[in-house]
């Protein structure tokens, strides 16, 4: 019998499991395999740093949800409606965002930091721009340059963030960026060969970003899964590479390319993390095809030549420059409908 | 002619087909009905002014109510009897629908049009219109229109990509009726003018590929099983490499007529019988119901019936669709009577019908990815949202939206993407079809 229980709407009448939430927690997933690499490499802390910047994150959106809902209202009962409703809403946006978070920064950071960090990234670059969906630049990508320039100026964060402002002056072995500049600089690495860059061993770096091999993992995971399309991330390192080639590999005694420096250039610092995790982050990235070709074209070049001129790390910055354009590109690179025909006015120029 | 595989095609969806539930079925013709209730408003165009008084003995196959303009089709009685009622109700969609009321007397006393044998392509013409046969695949295009084309046309494509999950009438017509199919096809290739006939079949139907290689005079040509294959402008691209311009052109401007299966048997039977069209092949599917089954179904037969006729309900369904779950007609009530477009009646359980609460849009252009027009459905459900329809239409390419519902499919925040789409188009139509 049809009665009040029957559902009308528009079609499509079936539609895909695929849910936010679930693709979310495939990032999650995905992640994952960085994460543990981070806790074998750096002990635990960098558990600590991964636990306390999820925690942070997934509380401080509570709280803005909280609040924004009226949680303070005065009946109890309605607090509790609000903390079912935000379960219920609950997309696992921000536990990506803080093991992203977690996983750009070194395992030498206070953990009060992180908190600091993960504050911002939820409160102010998501949250104040509308939420899930609606933030103009990436979170993790604007907290880890908010921690970077806030807390690099104290003493012991030189410590830490200091040889990626200044490479020639600090030690080279406190971060893998570190042995980026050395290329960068001398045209030489130093001791690591590929394959330790390749599997994290003896590299300095970031938490998450110092085992390609688990990245990897993750960016194949993500691929099985359709979370992001394959070539997205390929894309970016082969024209990073090649313009890092290009910019730094050039030789003016022989006139040569040095080829050799295309596998250093992309297994060293955050743009393997970067090229599969925030790069590919659906927010702030372009809905179209021709506006996703353009991103990560122009990002590569960017990061390639920034990381030239500057002789730091600079993968974060690149990813805010980017998103600011993503908008542009939305506007202007729309692809055609299918069967389109010019008509005679747009054929003259009109 | 051997078959061919179709050319490669960006865009679409593979949804869960669930074919099996009604494929084995085989086609049986469901008993008329005590009465049938036949809207005037059977296609696209005006609805057609019914003939008869409330009271008239009518036969099976008369003349009920007459086309009003071009874009119009006849109505023909499905049963023999009494006209009881001439009235003004609601039809499936929610407008306004003229329906007429006979009540069967059980004779089936035929009155249809003398036979044609060796016809001429003008005489064809004449009795696809005669018959008031429309396209039956879902759209109900007047096929004589499309009979007699503006511009000359070199191919005619048969579509029977039947894409849409759950649907298996076209399966099972082009499996046990294949001869009918082909000679009907052969005709509407002669009214054309036209020798190149080509039958497109999706790969998930071997059986019925196998039955239509046998033919000499159409080419078969294998699609992939991909939502939505079945689109006319996916098809004869697939089929012929051409592309169709954007609304308003037509296939015909490409040099091509796309005609479904049913449409085809439907031209044989009132070419060969005098048969106008009064009843075609319905699925009654889904997880809800208790017997799934392809019959024929009287024009008019009331969807209670037909669920009835099928075992009834297995359990509670959550939605009933009228059509194809992509495109069809969620329905309010079972007192809805089929068209001659009425492809599916599907009864879908909680689970089927899986009704999701939107949430907020993270703008990762799946919709985008998935579209066979190549437009960008987030663009207008984003500006549509903020009543901005102009922006909408021109961010989204809305109007060259064929609605097929692939990107509300796979929108992982389940957003109302074709609500919003009609929406844009509606107010576009209103604001005097400014681009």
């Amino acid at each position: 019998m049809i009665d009040n229980t029957i559902v009308i709407s528009t079609p499509p009448h079936v539609k895909s499991r695929r849910t936010t939430r679930g693709i979310m927690g495939d990032v999650c997933i995905a992640l994952a395999p960085a994460a543990i690499a981070g806790i074998v490499f750096f002990g635990y802390m960098a558990f600590v740093l991964e636990l306390v910047a999820v925690a942070s994150c997934v509380a401080t959106e509570f709280c803005y949800y909280f609040i924004a809902n009226g949680g303070f209202a005065k009946k109890c009962a309605n607090a509790v409606k609000v903390c079912k409703k935000w379960l219920k809403q609950f997309d696992l946006t921000s536990v990506v965002t803080g093991l992203i978070l977690a996983l750009i920064i070194p395992a030498t950071v206070n953990w009060y930091e992180v908190i600091i960090g993960g504050i911002f990234a939820i409160a102010i670059v998501k949250m104040f721009f509308g939420g899930t969906g609606k933030n103009l630049v990436n979170p993790a990508a604007a907290a880890r340059v908010f921690m970077f320039i806030s807390f690099s100026l104290t003493v012991y964060g030189k410590v830490i963030f200091g040889p990626l402002l200044d490479p020639a002056s600090e030690g080279a072995i406190l971060s893998d960026a570190t042995n980026l500049s050395g290329y960068l600089l001398h045209g030489q690495g130093s001791a690591l060969s590929n394959l330790d860059l390749f599997l994290g061993t003896g590299v300095r770096g970031c938490i998450g970003e110092t085992c390609k091999a688990a990245i990897l993992l993750g960016y194949v995971y993500l691929c099985i899964r359709k979370v992001i399309k394959w070539w997205q991330p390929l894309m970016f390192i082969a024209v990073f590479g090649l313009c890092a080639v290009l910019f730094t590999g050039f030789s003016y005694d022989t006139y040569k390319f040095d080829i050799s420096l295309f596998l250093p250039s992309i297994l060293s610092g955050g743009v393997l993390f970067a090229a599969v995790f925030m790069f590919t982050d659906y927010v702030t990235s372009p809905r179209g095809l021709y506006g996703q070709i353009c991103y990560y074209i122009v990002g590569a070049v960017l990061l390639a030549l920034l990381r030239y001129l500057t002789k730091i790390e600079v993968a974060s910055f690149v990813i805010l420059i980017m998103n600011i354009l993503v908008p542009l590109m939305d506007k202007y690179l729309i692809r055609k409908p299918f069967g389109y025909v010019k008509t005679k006015a747009e054929k003259e120029g009109k | 002619m051997k078959a061919v595989r179709g050319k490669f095609y960006f865009g679409g969806v593979h949804p869960h087909g669930r074919k099996e539930l009604s494929q084995a079925a085989a086609l049986e013709t469901m008993p008329a009905p005590g009465a049938v209730t036949i809207s005037t408003s059977q296609s696209l165009g005006k609805p057609a002014q019914p003939v008869v008084e409330v009271g008239q003995e009518v036969k099976m196959g008369q003349l009920i109510a007459a086309a009003d303009g071009p874009i119009s089709s006849d109505v023909f009685s499905s049963v023999s009897g009494r006209v009881e009622a001439v009235f003004d109700g609601t039809g499936a969609n929610g407008g306004r629908e003229k329906f007429i009321v006979i009540k069967n007397n059980g004779l089936d006393d035929k009155a249809y049009l003398p036979p044609l044998s060796s016809p001429s392509a003008e005489e064809i013409k004449t009795r696809i219109k005669e018959a008031g046969i429309v396209g039956l695949g879902g759209a109900g295009f007047p096929t004589a229109v499309k009979a007699s084309p503006r511009t000359p046309v070199d191919t005619l494509i048969l579509n029977g990509a039947e894409c849409e999950p759950y649907l298996t009438c076209d399966h099972r017509l082009m499996l046990e009726k294949s001869e009918e199919i082909a000679r009907g096809a052969r005709y509407i290739a002669k009214a054309l003018g036209v020798t190149n006939i080509i039958i497109g079949i999706e790969a998930n139907k071997p059986d019925c590929i196998e039955k239509f290689e046998k033919f000499d005079d159409i080419k078969v040509v294998i699609l992939r099983k991909q939502y939505p294959m079945g689109g006319e402008k996916q098809l004869v691209y697939v089929t012929t490499g051409r592309k169709i311009g954007l609304p308003p052109a037509l296939p015909a401007d490409s040099g091509v007529v796309v005609q479904n299966v049913a449409t085809a048997f439907a031209v044989c039977e009132a070419v060969e019988l005098g048969k106008p069209l009064l009843e075609r092949v319905v699925t009654v599917s889904g997880q809800a119901v208790k017997n799934p089954k392809n019959m024929w179904v009287r024009l008019g037969t009331s969807v209670r019936e037909i669920v009835d006729y099928c075992g009834a309900e297995d359990e509670k369904p959550k939605k009933v669709v009228q059509g194809g779950p992509m495109t069809g007609l969620a329905l309010a009530s079972y007192e809805v009577y089929t068209h001659k477009t009425t492809s599916g009646i599907l009864l879908m359980n909680e689970k089927e019908a899986a009704a999701y609460e939107p949430t907020p849009c993270v703008n990762c252009g799946k919709c985008a990815d998935v579209c066979p027009m190549h437009l960008m459905p987030m663009n207008t459900a984003f500006y549509a949202s903020a009543g901005d329809f102009a922006a909408a239409a021109k961010y989204g390419n809305t109007l060259a939206c064929i609605e097929c519902g692939a990107c509300e499919y796979i929108c992982p925040a389940k957003r109302p993407l074709i609500q919003a789409i009609r929406q844009t188009k509606a107010e576009m139509r209103k604001a005097g079809g400014k681009k």
